[in-house]
């Protein structure tokens, strides 16, 4: 038989890297999640993680930290994707850059960098764990929230906010009417690119010696002291948790969303 | 357990090229064992004669084994990071011959019957090539001889390599040796984020422990008994829920207060002056001082009065790996006793920095005379103190003339005063049950227990929530309207 080339073979490698590196393992999650220390089907691990007030309150904290750390890149995002798709320069591309940029290096090594800055301003690193905290967050995050915000207000439609300015318009309305609603879809996947990393980014807090566990370090303390099915528990109810929040930001956009992600 | 594995292996493995010999697969920590290649200005110039690593040990090791038995071995050399690494490794599948776990690991494999017994012939003073049990301090031999497991003795199973205590270093410039005398010093709001504990479960609830208790470890009445030993021992291996309970509360005053719980970071943050006390294994603390030093600065290091940590690492075989083959067991026998050689553990403690098991004596004074060589007071020194070693060396003689300033300085770490040896105690395996408490216990301390949460915290999280909901149905609704 003559061998026949189609293109869906192109997707051989990945189907393939994908059944080995992320279907695979996620059905021995579940498996783990499911069973007990004997190997017999129980929901104990789910019980146990929610009447633990120590789980729930990594929960709650990584939510929060979480939380404040996507507004505060929202809050810094928005009006730099502003300046930069509104500017009238030329070299607006290289500005991206500039924001892209950091990203090619290593973020620990950036953490090590922030590390000492952040000691020089306060003097000492451990009196604010959670606002370093925040501040490594961010500075990690930031480029992520930036580009599809930054996308989404490029390929704005121009005309229609010369169309608002036209019907009378001002600066202030044609924003919140016209180019707020229009760049949603590009806020919406800034909001999910930075929201759900930042509940499991461990390494951040430990090298800015804040020693309270978030969910990524409660996973893997339950990992160092062989607890594999309470910990993959864990693992199962955070990817519950960001099913949810992506039904929940896609529900809501639908369609609109064309590329919104990064670059 | 699919997750941790085998990571380590290829960093530091070695091909292997002989097909008709012995190989000898011996798996040892990261950066345990002197891989030669020294300047010669490293030579360290010994009355004995002159020491230098040229080659890895474990070369050597095989060039010494066909010189002297005629027999070719190959020597697969590779490394692990943590005991319980190592165990993984092995539960998985990995054979090695030959491995170097830590006391508690080494009873674990004991126990659950992974070893095999060293051969009579090993525990032989009187053959040539039996360096180890001619050379091994009489304070180790004791030590290995007195704790048994399931009746036989550690003696039997393991081999000492590397020993050491755990104690507290500090930066005499802001803190006085008092201030670091107890465990209790851990949760001291004087050290407000100046002071950092090891983010390890066994090094973090043993100091706990110790403080908790330190009302009746410091009594006299307690420390003047006849089986104190014992009697520390069974104090600081406590694992009931009470005591366990009180670690817990401990170990979260301590997370208030400390800087960080570090893994490899306190040395670092010594010498830059980021903390100014840090709990610290004895040879990892010798490392500091000297590359403390390098920036003119001189910290100390000390052992609080409570108790102190001992601990050894060990060579034990595996019953899988040697799988009966008498050979292949006489190598690795031979391959503990050249490294237990006393010129070879001089080698390896120049390398590694931490302090061999082995004394010397028999076989050469390379030990003592290398101690004198790196800690021995110069002719000019004014300030000079006498430092018994007699209970390491197993001799009366070992008096070294030492600057008064080494007492609390690397020396001390490196081989501590009797007195302090006299209230170390091992820290012991636990049972499964145990060690789920202590591990479900350190998870705890690092977790925000949502019952601390204050009232305010819940009412600006229901207004999140709220604003949240409202915002998302206004969506919603604005969209129905749109269409």
């Amino acid at each position: 038989m003559k061998y026949r080339f189609s293109r869906k073979q192109l997707a051989i490698p990945y189907a393939l890297f994908l059944l080995v590196f992320v279907a695979a393992p996620l059905v021995v999650i579940v498996y783990y999640a499911l069973t007990g220390s004997d190997g017999t089907p129980t929901a104990d691990n789910f019980i146990r993680f929610f009447s633990d007030p120590n789980t729930l309150g990594t929960l709650l904290y990584s939510l929060i930290l979480a939380l404040v750390t996507t507004c505060v890149c929202l809050l810094i995002a928005y009006p730099v994707a502003y300046a930069l798709a509104f500017s009238r320069l030329k070299a607006s591309s290289v500005l991206v850059m500039l924001f892209i940029m950091p990203m090619w290096i290593n973020f620990t090594l950036r953490l090590t960098a922030l590390k000492e800055i952040l000691t020089l301003i306060e003097g000492n690193l451990a009196f604010h764990p959670f606002l370093n905290s925040v501040i490594g967050m961010t500075y990690d995050f930031l480029p992520f929230m930036i580009l599809p915000i930054y996308n989404q207000l490029e390929r704005l439609d121009k005309s229609l906010l010369e169309a608002a300015k036209d019907l009378g318009a001002g600066d202030a309305q044609s924003f919140i009417k016209v180019t707020l609603p229009l760049s949603m879809p590009g806020v919406v996947s800034g909001i999910a690119m930075v929201f759900l990393p930042a509940m499991t980014n461990y390494v951040v807090l430990d090298m800015l010696y804040n020693s309270t566990y978030i969910m990524g370090s409660l996973i893997g303390s339950y990992f160092a002291a062989y607890d594999w099915h309470g910990g993959s528990m864990i693992s199962l109810i955070l990817l519950a948790l960001i099913c949810i929040f992506t039904l929940l930001t896609k529900s809501d956009e639908g369609q609109k969303t064309r590329g919104g992600s990064l670059v | 357990m699919l997750l941790t594995g085998s990571v380590l292996l290829s960093s530091c493995g070695r091909e292997e090229e002989d097909n008709d010999a012995i190989v000898l697969r011996v798996c040892n920590w990261e950066e345990y064992m002197d891989l030669g290649d020294w300047d010669e200005e490293e030579t360290i110039d010994l009355e004995s004669g002159d020491i230098l690593g040229v080659n890895p040990l474990y070369e050597d090791f095989e060039e010494w084994y066909y010189e002297n038995y005629g027999v070719k071995v190959k020597v697969e050399y590779s490394c692990f990071g943590t005991n319980e690494e190592l165990y993984n490794m092995l539960t998985l599948g990995d054979e090695f011959d030959l491995v170097c776990p830590s006391e508690y690991m080494i009873m674990k494999l004991m126990t659950e019957d992974w070893l095999v017994p060293y051969s009579d012939g090993f525990h032989d003073e009187e053959a040539e090539n039996n360096y180890y049990v001619r050379n091994v301090s009489p304070f180790i031999k004791e030590k290995f001889d007195g704790h048994e497991i399931n009746g036989e003795s550690w003696s039997e199973y393991a081999a000492g390599y590397m020993w050491g205590v755990t104690g507290m270093l500090y930066n005499p410039d802001e803190v006085d040796e008092e201030q670091v005398n107890s465990w209790d010093c851990l949760r001291d709001p004087a050290f407000y984020r100046r002071i950092t504990i090891k983010d390890n479960v066994r090094d973090a609830y043993f100091p706990a422990v110790a403080a908790i208790k330190r009302d009746k470890l410091t009594d006299a009445a307690f420390t003047s008994g006849d089986d104190y030993a014992q009697q520390l021992e069974a104090e600081m291996n406590d694992t009931s829920e009470e005591t366990v309970e009180a670690a817990l509360e401990f170990l979260q005053d301590t997370k208030d207060v400390a800087y960080s719980f570090e893994t490899d970071s306190g040395k670092a943050d010594m010498v830059t002056g980021k903390v100014v006390a840090n709990l610290q294994w004895s040879g990892d603390a010798v490392y500091a001082m000297d590359q403390a030093e390098e920036d003119d600065m001189y910290l100390a290091y000390s052992v609080p009065e409570e108790c102190t940590n001992l601990w050894f690492d060990g060579w034990v075989m595996l019953k899988r790996g040697i799988n009966g083959d008498p050979g292949k067991q006489a190598a690795a026998e031979a391959f503990v006793n050249f490294m237990s050689r006393p010129d070879n553990a001089v080698r390896n403690m120049y390398y590694i920095g931490y302090t061999s098991t082995i004394a010397g004596g028999t076989d050469g004074d390379e030990v003592y005379e290398y101690v004198e060589w790196t800690y021995g007071a110069e002719d000019d020194e004014e300030d000079i103190s006498e430092y018994d070693l007699g209970w390491f060396f197993g001799d009366e003689e070992a008096v070294l003339e030492a600057p008064t300033e080494q007492l609390s300085r690397q020396l001390f770490a490196q081989y501590p005063p009797e007195e302090v040896m006299d209230r170390s105690s091992i820290m012991q395996y636990f049972d499964t049950e145990a060690n789920a408490r202590i591990n479900r216990m350190w998870i705890n301390v690092r977790c925000y227990n949502i019952r601390k949460m204050p009232v305010w915290g819940w009412c600006i999280i229901a207004v999140i929530l709220l604003g949240a909901a409202g915002g998302f149905a206004l969506s919603r609704r604005k969209k129905n309207y749109e269409l």
